[in-house]
């Protein structure tokens, strides 16, 4: 009640100084504010905005949900490395927005190129400004082009990221696919933060699993900025019992920090001048959360986003939502599941607070589940909650017991395509495909 | 985590005025500060769920639907994923459940058990 007074009066102050729209002047008195929903505008319609605005919707059917994505059909990151392991299409990774639209939920298909949070205004790229009363970014992350020495855009159409799902996987399974057998593929692992910390170790097993059935010759290396990662030594063991002679990884210690990269000549170079040349490059570089952040003023130095965690509210700019990869919410991991789970958690936040009520207790969950070969899955569990003004991760949660039957692995695989179906259900309303 | 534990013993989902009623607003105050105090909400509780058993408890796929079932059922299974010795073929809500505590997986038996399992989004609250 009190915050929703305090903003409240700060609004009259701005209008009083002239420097408020008529629009947002509506929305000064306290009386009109309760009987209004309100206007949310959502950038980025892939798992934390989508959920969002589903979410906006279910808490309160009389706001005004706008989602801003230019993308028509978002394909999502999670299985996209099955994918590369043969075992699932492109395109069974594509969702729609038409169940969002079903809903209520108004979808434009522009990019957000800039955000005034004073007036309280979103530019999209055909050059509208739309007003809001409250705004939600979940843009994902960008990649800080050039960080790394020799890639940049250029050189990701020669060497893929592949770390946005999109032409940037279909390339990278093109040039999988035309590889000679014998070839070498190389996978060059970031150093923390960044997105999915799973996610180059499991794209490592499922293009063994390709090469191991269609190229048998072929070796994978890993050359890693880092000592260590996400489900180690689940990861380990299953390399040994699948993929012995096909998967090397080398940690840093052992010089596998790459700091240069010639993508023309598929080539790159250590930390320690070590050269290593591929057949295929493929290359996870460093990054940053999405440009619209830094545009809104709510990202820090490091490039990422500090929210307040009860609510994801950014920690410097009012009435701005930050979730998903773009934000600092450690010991939550940047997955798409966490990035869901926060765009509930803001969503009930700011239905609350257009109602000037205060923000339900947060709670998140996260399950992270990757596949090593078929019926061969692991997982990482956690639980989440707010304790001294600090996301922290309650006692419980973990990794697959190292341990474990052949039928376990089977059935962790099994869910895992489990939680696939029931996120994207969740997040765009998609059935199975 | 000891401010936690006190709020715990608020029952999710009991609206304030419920509470007030029978008597736990009171205990609160007299607990902790009533500053840095935010209300349970089932719902966001609830919304982990939805990421492996569906939008409101109810399955597109192999995991199980969770909506519409009997509360005793859904608590006791919760609470033997909670225990030691959890029920063989568990693979990860051992894991989950420990993050919860009684309070709140009884908050999401009863949640749960209210949704009816079929109904495609007819509006259902609380
Ligand atoms: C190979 C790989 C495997 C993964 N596997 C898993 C997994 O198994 N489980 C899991 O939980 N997570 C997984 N992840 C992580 C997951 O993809 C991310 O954590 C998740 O996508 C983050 O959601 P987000 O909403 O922050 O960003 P995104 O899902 O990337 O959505 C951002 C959207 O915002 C849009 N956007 C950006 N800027 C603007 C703008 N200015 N205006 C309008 N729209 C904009 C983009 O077009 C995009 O559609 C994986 C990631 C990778 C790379």
């Amino acid at each position: 009640m009190t915050s929703a007074e305090t903003k409240f009066s700060r609004r009259q102050a701005l209008a009083m100084l002239g420097g408020v729209g008529a629009t947002a002047f509506s929305f000064s008195t306290p009386a009109i504010a309760q009987r209004s929903a309100g206007r949310v505008v959502v950038v980025g319609g892939g798992f934390g905005g989508a959920t969002a605005a589903r979410y906006l919707k279910r808490g309160n059917p009389n706001l005004n949900v706008t989602l801003l994505d230019p993308a028509r059909r978002f394909y999502t990151c999670p299985f996209t490395n099955l994918h590369f392991g043969g075992l699932r299409t492109f395109e069974q990774q594509g969702h729609g927005f038409d169940d969002l639209r079903r809903i209520g939920v108004q979808i434009v298909h522009e990019r957000a190129n800039d955000v005034d949070a004073k007036g309280k205004t979103v530019t999209l790229s055909g050059g509208r400004k739309l007003p809001y009363d409250r705004l939600v970014l979940s843009p994902g992350i960008d990649f800080r082009w050039g960080a790394l020495e020799g890639y940049d855009q250029a050189a990701a159409e020669l060497a893929p990221h592949a770390w946005q799902a999109g032409p940037q996987t279909v390339l990278l399974k093109k040039q999988l696919e035309a590889m000679e057998d014998g070839g070498l593929f190389i996978l060059v692992a970031p150093d923390n933060p960044f997105r999915c910390p799973p996610g180059p170790y499991e794209r490592a097993s499922m293009v063994a699993h390709y090469l191991k059935t269609r190229k048998p010759k072929s070796k994978l290396l890993i050359l890693d900025a880092k000592d260590n990662f996400s489900k180690q030594g689940l990861f380990q063991d299953g390399w040994k019992k699948f993929y012995a002679d096909i998967i090397e990884w080398v940690p840093r210690s052992k010089d596998g920090k790459v700091a240069k990269v010639d993508a023309k000549a598929r080539e790159v170079e250590t930390e320690f001048g070590k050269k290593h040349k591929a057949a295929v490059l493929n290359v996870v570089p460093p990054q940053k959360a999405g440009f619209i952040a830094e545009r809104a003023g709510v990202t820090n130095a490091g490039g990422w986003v500090p929210v307040k965690p009860q609510t994801f509210e950014s920690a410097q700019v009012a009435d701005v939502y930050v979730v998903g990869d773009a934000t600092i919410a450690a010991p939550m991991p940047k997955s798409g599941f966490c990035a869901n789970a926060q765009g509930k958690v803001a969503a009930a936040a700011i239905v609350a607070s257009l109602a000037g009520r205060e923000a339900p207790r947060a709670s998140w969950a996260n399950t992270c589940y990757s596949l090593i070969a078929p019926n061969y899955g692991i997982s990482v569990a956690g639980v989440y909650e707010v304790a001294d003004g600090k996301i922290v991760e309650i006692k419980g949660g973990g990794v697959s017991p190292r341990e474990a039957s052949d039928e376990f692995r089977k059935l962790e695989a099994e869910y895992g395509v489990g939680w696939y179906n029931a996120i994207t259900q969740d997040t765009w309303g998609s059935k199975p495909a | 985590m000891s401010k936690f534990n006190t709020q715990n013993r608020v029952p999710c989902g009991l609206s304030p005025s419920i509470a007030t009623m029978l008597g736990f607003a009171l205990t609160l105050i007299a607990v902790q500060p009533v500053a840095a105090q935010s209300p349970s909400d089932i719902t966001t509780l609830a919304g982990s769920c939805a990421n492996c058993h569906g939008t409101d408890g109810r399955s597109p796929g192999p995991i199980v639907s969770i909506a519409g079932r009997p509360e005793t059922l859904l608590l006791s299974q919760l609470k033997a994923f909670k225990s030691d010795t959890p029920p063989p073929g568990t693979t990860i809500m051992n894991r989950i459940a420990k993050g919860y505590t009684d309070e709140q997986i009884g908050a999401l038996a009863k949640h749960f058990a209210a949704i009816s399992a079929n109904e495609p989004t007819k509006k259902r609250r609380k």
